[in-house]
Order: structure tokens, then C-alpha cells, then sequence
């Protein structure tokens, strides 16, 4: 059983895919231990996407055409995430979406394929909405990246916050250009614009270069800090140490500290122990995908897609990230994985180090209140102009 | 208002000591050296490499300074003269889509030995950058850094403009540029003024990465970035002209300010709108001379 791996190994995520592999290694040998699935050993292919769409789609295509993979899973990116999908649909492969989180691909653009084990941008930002709506505040600024995942952020945490908070105001919105290096004008910008809240959308090292930005700005003194998709990433802790600013309400896709389960812990050891640090969240979608792979395998007990597709759908799955109790959900409609989730407060914590802040006081947002229900699915997808039937 | 002219301000002085150089280079040389991001890059990532580990080792802030102007003339005097004796005199004269070609090729090259010596992590080394804390205008805070940066735009301008109209260098450097067959046969040392001035522009570049190193994240691909938006000034301020380098710093620096604050959707374009409108009615750039070519 074959399954053809993409993940960035170069430029600015190329971290997040040196995590995913090493995390999706590990589910894998966990797997082959215990006697594959089935008796079949899970054989994982790596390649390079360089974050390019159109190269990532010639990197999918061969893995179907010529290593005849059973499976295509990973991706960063979400604007290389829809190409893979497309190549996916085409074939009629399943994809295993591990990272990206722009929520078109399981909504406007979803094919019956794909399905993705992390949550999308539709789910923080909802989480996001209702945070922010049990808080007194009037006035927001949003910053976010300007490509597809940093737009989807805004759409879905404008739309969500206007049916939860009609009154609140965004006073500014603000589109670097991703991987940009100066924020100052930026920074600038939202300052003068007065903000109670600032929301960023940034991941990786543009998190981390906005807030080391910020810093003499005083930025922090002025609004309360927030980002709910992927602010939260244990990398920017790690990289900020101490200079982390406390007060932030950050979450992310996975967090090495909540919940403190067993599982958790485990996870986050068995990556130490390989890797030697801690795991970015990339690092906790690919081991999951992996896990869920296997578990629709066995649930299908066939390796013809369709049948994969069947299994998959509704099943029940406990990750590293579910609280005790708790399991999430690959839901039918429309291949989203359905979690809770947990937005966090920056607060001192020297258990991680390097990092010296990490995140705590947690708010737990139920998995029922961050998806659109089946006909909210069905009503956007007609409205895109774009409607798969089952296979 | 008064965010964006000080934005715009401190951009301009960022992008002109990049600008200054290339325009500089192609002056003497006439060569349009693309892989004068790529020196830009190594001094950024000199200076944000000894400032990290400078801090590692606890010792004092203040000395960083000198620590980003040793990264700059360490990456610049290096890859000045090997860059202009090894490469790029075997070009001059030539096909200028060949020159174009051989420094995009070096451009690649040294974005690839940068990421085989500093790896493709991101450097932070933010500490000079806020060492020297806060001024307000109006309501909002800048980092002093910020004059820092202000300040040696207007040394560097200062400087240069009086090596280039004051000094005996500068006088043969003005006969290369005019004519340089008749300044060799002056007796100019024409191959000696052409290293000169590409390692001062190697220079320029490497101090613009090494300065701005504590600002920014320092990861690969700033090299494109500082390579379009040079491109942009010296084309608006017209190319070779040292004056044309400021005005176009500062036009872009205030493009780019005010569609942040007033237009955030514009960001992206907003340069290249003005730079468009600049070419339209002005096609050599704001201070370029219509040269008549000679056949």
C-alpha cells in the first residue's frame, strides 16, 4: 500500500514539511510493527511540492502514472492543495489533506476524493468568532497574507462574527504579500487605525517576523492580539522565547501542550525522541493522516478507492489532539474532520524549551459549533456553481 | 498623514541604499547586474549571523552596530572584486541579453550558496532593533532604529555624491562613464575604476541586507524581493543617476506607504502603478538622459 507523500522541503516551509515527514515516518512504522494493515506494509514516497501549484501537480500526476500510488497526502499550501485535488478527482485517487486549511476544498471546490484530517479555515475562524463574541470590543483590524488561505481567513470569520456580533466594526484590514519581510508600514497602519482587537491570519515565519515587528511598536500595549488558524504554532514560541508577548489569545491545529492527555504526551515524546525538538503542528496532520488512512483500510477492507471513500466516510477517529473521551469525526458531507477547538493565552512556561511563553487558560469551542450543518454544505456548494455527486 | 510620509520615509531609506548601488553599477559598468539582491541577501545574512551569535555569547548591545557594518564590508569587499575581475569583466562590451543572462545566472547561484551556508531557516536577530526603543510622532510609536536607518540613507547619499563631484576618483569615474575608450586612451586605468566601483556597489547592497537584517526576518528569497523593488527606483528615478536613486526611493517608499494606510488592496501594485505612470511620460526615468546610440 503506496502512498505518495507532498510536502515543501524547500524555502520558507520547508520546516513544515521536514516535520511531516518525520511525524508521518513515525505513524508509518508504528502501523508496519503491528503487521501493516491487513498484513500489507504502508510504504510512504516523499517529494519536494516547492510550494509551486503547477510543479505539485506534476509531482501528483507521476506519482499516479509511474509509482502507481494507492493514496496522494500532504500539502501546505492550500493554493497547492487544489491542484493536487484536481489531479485526484482526475485520477480518481483518494488525497489525504494534512496541513492546508482553506476551507474551498472542502466546500466551493470539494471532489469526492479528497478529504483532509486537519481543521480548515472555516472551523478556527469560527472558534474565533465566538471567542471574540463573549468579549467586550468594537473595533477590529485584521491583517492576514495575501493569497487564498489569508482571504479565506477574513471571509470566514467576517461572515461568522456578523451573525454572532452585528454591532462590531472593522476599522482595517491590511494584505502583505506572503513571505513578506517588513510589516513596519503595516504595523503602522493598524496602530493608527485604532484597534481594540487585531486579528492576524500569518503562519510560519511570517507569524514570527509580525510579532518580533510589533514588539517595539508597541502594538501590544494598544489592541489585544489574537490569531485562531495558526498564530498558535509551538515554531513561533520556539523562536520568540521570552520577547513572546503575554496576553496574546492564539490556537493552532495542534498544541504540544492540551490537552494533557496520555496520547498527547506520547506523540509528542515519540517526535522528540526521533526528531529532536517538538513538533510544529504539520508534524500532528501527517501522523494523523497516516492513522486515518489505515483505519478506513481496515474499515473497507479493499484498496479500490471507492470502497475507501465509503469507509472513510462518518468514521470515528481518536488523535493526539482529542481530549479524553472525545473522537473526531470524518464527516460525509463534505470530508472535513470534525474537532474541537482550543484558543489559548500566552503565559510564562519553561517546560518547552527553547520556548519561554507558551499557551494556557484554554477555552475548549465544540465541534458541533465551528461546521456549517449539511444544508449551509450543500446551499455553498450549489452557490459555487459546483456539485459532485458521491462516486 | 503624518504615518505615511514617516512609512514612507524610512522604506525610501531602506530601498535607496540597495538602489544607490545598482544604479551606480550599471553608471560605470552599464552592466543591469541582477545579482545585486543576491549581495543585498549575503549582507543580511552576514549581519543577522554575527548578531546572533553575538548575543549568544551575552556581550554587550551596543557593539552590534559595529557588528552589522563588519558583516557588510566583509560580504561586500569579498564578492565585489572576485564577482567583477572572475565574471563579469569578460562581459563587458557584450550583447546586453548575455549580461543579463550571466548575472541572473549568478543570482542563482549565490541564492543557492547562501541557503548551503546559512541553511533555509529564518534568522531573527531583532535585538539592535529594539535596543534603542521608541520615538512617538503623533500617536504612534517608531523605533529609533528607524533614524538609524534614515541616517545612513543620507551618510551613504552624502557620501557619494561627494566621492562622485569632489574627489579625483570620482572625476575618473565620471570619464568612464561618459566615454571609455577616450579615458583609455587618457591613461585612466579603466579595469581598476570598473572594480572600484562595482565592490562600492557590492557594498551599498551588503550594507542595505546588514542594516535591515535586524528589521526583517532574513530567509531565503529576499533577494528577489530587493531586486524588483531596485529595479522599480532606478527605472522611475532614471538609470545611473545617483539623484534619480533618491527621488525614486522616495516616491516608491511613499507609493507603498500610502496604499497601506489608505488603500490596503492597492499594496501589491501601487509601485509599479507609479512607476508605469513615471515611464509614460518620462521613458528614461526622472533624472535618465535620452542617449543617442552610436552605431
Amino acid at each position: 500500500m503506496t502512498v505518495g507523500c507532498l510536502y515543501p522541503l524547500s524555502g520558507r516551509a520547508a520546516r513544515y514539511g521536514s516535520d511531516s515527514i518525520q511525524a508521518a515516518e513515525m505513524g508509518a512504522e508504528t502501523i508496519n510493527r503491528t503487521g501493516g494493515i491487513d498484513g500489507r506494509e504502508v510504504r510512504l514516497l516523499f517529494a519536494d511540492d516547492r510550494s509551486e501549484p503547477t510543479y505539485a501537480v506534476k509531482v501528483a500526476r507521476r506519482y499516479v502514472v509511474e509509482d502507481r500510488v494507492d493514496f496522494l497526502m500532504g500539502v501546505v499550501s492550500s493554493a497547492v492543495a487544489l491542484g493536487v485535488s484536481a489531479v485526484s478527482r482526475y485520477f480518481g485517487i483518494p488525497f489525504v489533506g494534512t496541513d492546508h486549511a482553506s476551507a474551498r476544498l472542502s466546500l466551493e471546490d470539494f471532489q469526492p476524493y479528497y478529504f483532509r484530517v486537519t481543521n480548515d479555515t472555516q472551523q478556527s475562524m469560527r472558534a474565533g468568532a465566538i471567542y471574540l463574541s463573549s468579549r467586550p470590543w468594537e473595533r477590529l483590524f485584521y491583517i492576514g497574507p495575501d493569497y487564498e488561505y489569508g482571504h479565506r481567513q477574513y471571509q470566514d470569520l467576517r461572515e461568522h462574527l456578523q451573525r454572532l456580533r452585528p454591532d462590531v466594526q472593522v476599522v482595517g484590514t491590511a494584505w502583505p504579500k506572503l513571505y513578506e519581510v517588513d510589516y513596519a508600514p503595516y504595523i503602522g497602519a493598524i496602530v493608527a487605525a485604532r484597534p481594540d482587537v487585531v486579528v492576524h491570519g500569518f503562519w510560519g515565519g511570517d507569524t514570527i517576523a509580525f510579532l518580533e515587528q510589533s514588539l517595539p511598536r508597541s502594538l501590544f500595549d494598544r489592541a489585544r492580539v489574537m490569531s485562531f488558524d495558526a498564530g498558535g504554532n509551538y515554531e513561533a514560541f520556539e523562536a520568540l522565547g521570552h520577547r513572546m508577548p503575554l496576553g496574546l489569545a492564539l490556537s493552532c491545529r495542534h498544541h504540544i501542550n492540551f490537552p494533557d492527555t496520555m496520547a498527547n504526551r506520547a506523540f509528542v515524546d515519540a517526535f522528540w525522541s526521533r526528531a529532536h525538538r517538538f513538533p510544529s503542528y504539520a508534524a500532528h496532520g501527517a501522523y494523523v493522516g497516516v492513522q486515518f488512512i489505515a483505519s478506513a483500510l481496515r474499515r473497507a477492507n479493499s484498496l479500490e478507492p471507492d470502497d475507501f471513500v465509503a469507509a472513510a466516510e462518518g468514521m470515528e477517529l481518536v488523535t493526539p489532539r482529542d481530549r479524553e473521551g472525545v473522537t473526531s469525526v470524518m464527516r460525509a458531507v463534505d470530508h472535513q474532520i470534525s474537532q474541537e477547538m482550543f484558543i489559548g493565552i500566552t503565559q510564562p512556561c519553561s517546560i518547552y524549551p527553547p520556548a519561554q511563553v507558551m499557551l494556557g487558560s484554554w477555552e475548549v469551542i465544540g465541534a458541533d459549533l465551528t461546521l456549517p450543518d449539511e444544508e449551509e454544505v450543500l446551499r455553498i456548494r450549489s452557490e459555487a456553481g459546483r456539485s459532485f455527486g458521491h462516486p | 498623514m503624518s504615518a505615511i510620509l514617516v512609512d514612507g520615509v524610512v522604506y525610501a531609506s531602506w530601498i535607496f541604499l540597495v538602489s544607490v548601488g545598482l544604479t551606480l553599477v550599471f553608471g560605470v559598468l552599464r552592466i543591469l547586474n541582477l545579482a545585486h539582491g543576491s549581495l543585498y541577501a549575503v549582507g543580511a545574512y552576514m549581519g543577522a549571523w554575527l548578531v546572533v551569535r553575538y548575543f549568544h555569547a551575552g556581550m554587550p548591545l551596543a557593539l552590534s552596530f559595529a557588528l552589522l557594518l563588519a558583516g557588510a564590508l566583509i560580504a561586500g569587499l569579498v564578492l565585489g572584486p572576485l564577482i567583477e575581475r572572475l565574471l563579469l569583466r569578460h562581459t563587458y562590451g557584450r550583447d546586453e541579453v548575455m549580461q543579463l543572462l550571466v548575472t541572473y545566472a549568478l543570482f542563482l547561484i549565490l541564492g543557492d550558496l547562501t541557503k548551503l551556508v546559512w541553511g533555509v531557516d529564518p534568522y531573527y536577530a531583532y535585538a539592535p532593533y529594539s535596543m534603542l526603543g521608541n520615538i512617538s510622532v503623533g500617536t504612534i510609536p517608531y523605533p529609533r532604529y528607524d533614524l538609524v536607518l534614515i541616517g545612513i540613507a543620507v551618510i551613504v547619499g552624502v557620501a557619494l555624491w561627494l566621492i562622485t563631484n569632489r574627489t579625483r576618483f570620482g572625476r575618473l569615474m565620471t570619464a568612464v562613464i561618459r566615454d571609455r575608450e577616450i579615458s583609455t586612451a587618457l591613461g585612466i586605468n579603466v579595469p581598476l575604476v570598473c572594480t572600484a566601483a562595482f565592490t562600492i556597489g557590492a557594498v551599498l547592497a551588503a550594507l542595505g541586507g546588514a542594516f535591515t537584517a535586524p528589521t526583517i526576518s532574513v530567509v531565503p528569497g529576499i533577494d528577489v524581493t530587493v531586486i524588483v523593488l531596485s529595479f522599480a527606483v532606478v527605472v522611475i528615478g532614471g538609470l545611473g543617476s545617483l539623484e534619480g536613486a533618491a527621488l525614486g526611493s522616495l516616491i516608491v517608499g511613499i507609493a507603498r506607504a500610502a496604499a497601506v494606510h489608505l488603500f490596503p488592496d492597492l499594496d501589491l501594485v501601487a509601485i509599479y502603478l507609479v512607476m508605469t505612470i513615471v515611464l509614460i511620460f518620462k521613458p528614461q526615468g526622472l533624472f535618465g538622459r535620452a542617449e543617442v546610440k552610436r552605431l
